[in-house]
């Protein structure tokens, strides 16, 4: 028997983090899942205690970086085969995490994203985040041969090489292309799956319209580094 | 020539930081360990303050019009390797943070379970 987890991570998600549980416990129900407070400054972590909800209370603000690391950690302590990524603000559809873990072993790959833009239906995001997105795609490509559609989807499913290679090392704060980058570079096979995403229940989202131009720039770079950085390595 | 008036200014200027630097170190506000460079760069400005021949000697060598301007290129220097020594220590505590952080939060859960488990064996005993 496959031994699966959800990673929840959570900041301020007291309006949604019950119906993702919910979500999950209905469609997905033989995955484990835990949810990851970033030591919120709302109810999350008391609604979370109240539920017997499974939570990893960090004791200070992380940032998603590593909130989500801490997730892998427990994935790896305990021995998981298969962790993934899913949004507390009920961004994500947990009717997808079966089909996306069938898919996983069926090609055996090492990580699968869930891909807002193959099918493109659902939220879509903004344009300007579209061009974003679709320029960190071209840069991906550029660097390592490989396309990938939504290289910023904070849903993904990592395998215990991944789980292991992410709680040893995983980015800070807008993670989800350097760590990809990470994986491509390891060697680890990458693959999507169609989702479709709703438009977030509640929260904010980590990228603030004034912190878009700092986003593309740190995260471009990171991509860079992570890319020379590997090559390194392998020599 | 550097005016013995400017002499004494940057010398008082410097003992006092030194002192200061110091009596912080003596009242554990402050950490030997990160201390020591500024006590360094303190110690090194001090010697060409009071030394001026040796001071314009070392201007001339670098091309500096006045050794004036070569006490504060110095400083400036030194100045900016502290600085960017902090910016090393600050991302090393960070991950140190992060590291902590992680092992409490997954600690705390484990001992959760452990309790949960303790109190079920009790309620389990007493029947």
């Amino acid at each position: 028997m496959m031994k699966s987890l959800v990673i929840i991570p959570a900041y301020n998600e007291e309006k949604s983090i019950l119906r993702t549980v919910q979500d999950i416990r209905e469609h997905a129900p033989d995955f484990d899942y835990v949810v990851v407070n970033d030591c919120s400054t709302d109810d999350t972590l008391a609604i979370c205690r109240r539920e017997h909800i499974r939570v990893l209370a960090l004791p200070v603000n992380l940032g998603i970086g590593g909130a989500v690391q801490t997730g892998y950690l427990y994935a790896m302590k305990n021995g998981y085969d298969y962790a993934v990524q899913f949004d507390g603000d009920g961004q994500h559809d947990a009717a997808f995490l079966h089909a996306m873990r069938d898919k996983m072993e069926a090609e055996g790959v090492n990580m699968m994203i869930g891909s807002r833009f193959i099918e493109g239906e659902g939220f879509q995001s903004s344009a300007v985040r579209r061009f974003g997105i679709r320029f960190f795609t071209g840069l991906i490509r550029l660097l390592t041969g490989k396309t990938v559609t939504d290289p910023t989807s904070g849903m993904r499913m990592a395998d215990k090489k991944v789980i292991a290679m992410f709680a040893d090392c995983y980015p800070k704060d807008y993670p989800e292309p350097e760590s990809l980058v990470a994986c491509l570079q390891a060697g680890m096979k990458v693959s999507e799956y169609p989702v479709i995403m709703r438009e977030r229940m509640g929260g904010v989202s980590s990228i603030s319209p004034m912190r878009s131009v700092y986003y593309m720039i740190k995260v471009t770079l990171a991509i860079l580094v992570e890319f020379f950085r590997r090559k390194e390595y392998r020599k | 020539m550097m005016t013995v008036k400017l002499q004494l200014i940057v010398g008082a200027v410097l003992i006092l930081g030194m002192l200061l630097i110091l009596i912080m170190v003596k009242k554990r506000s402050l950490d030997l360990k990160y201390a020591l460079s500024w006590l360094l760069g303190i110690v090194l400005v001090l010697i060409l303050d009071c030394f001026p021949k040796l001071l314009n000697r070392l201007s001339r060598a670098l091309g500096v019009f006045s050794p004036v301007n070569m006490i504060f290129f110095l400083g400036f220097c030194f100045s900016l390797l502290i600085i960017f020594t902090l910016t090393v220590i600050v991302s090393r505590m960070s991950e140190r943070i992060r590291k902590l952080s992680q092992a409490v939060a997954l600690n705390e859960e484990k001992l959760r379970i452990l309790t949960a488990d303790e109190q079920k064996e009790k309620k389990e005993d007493g029947k």
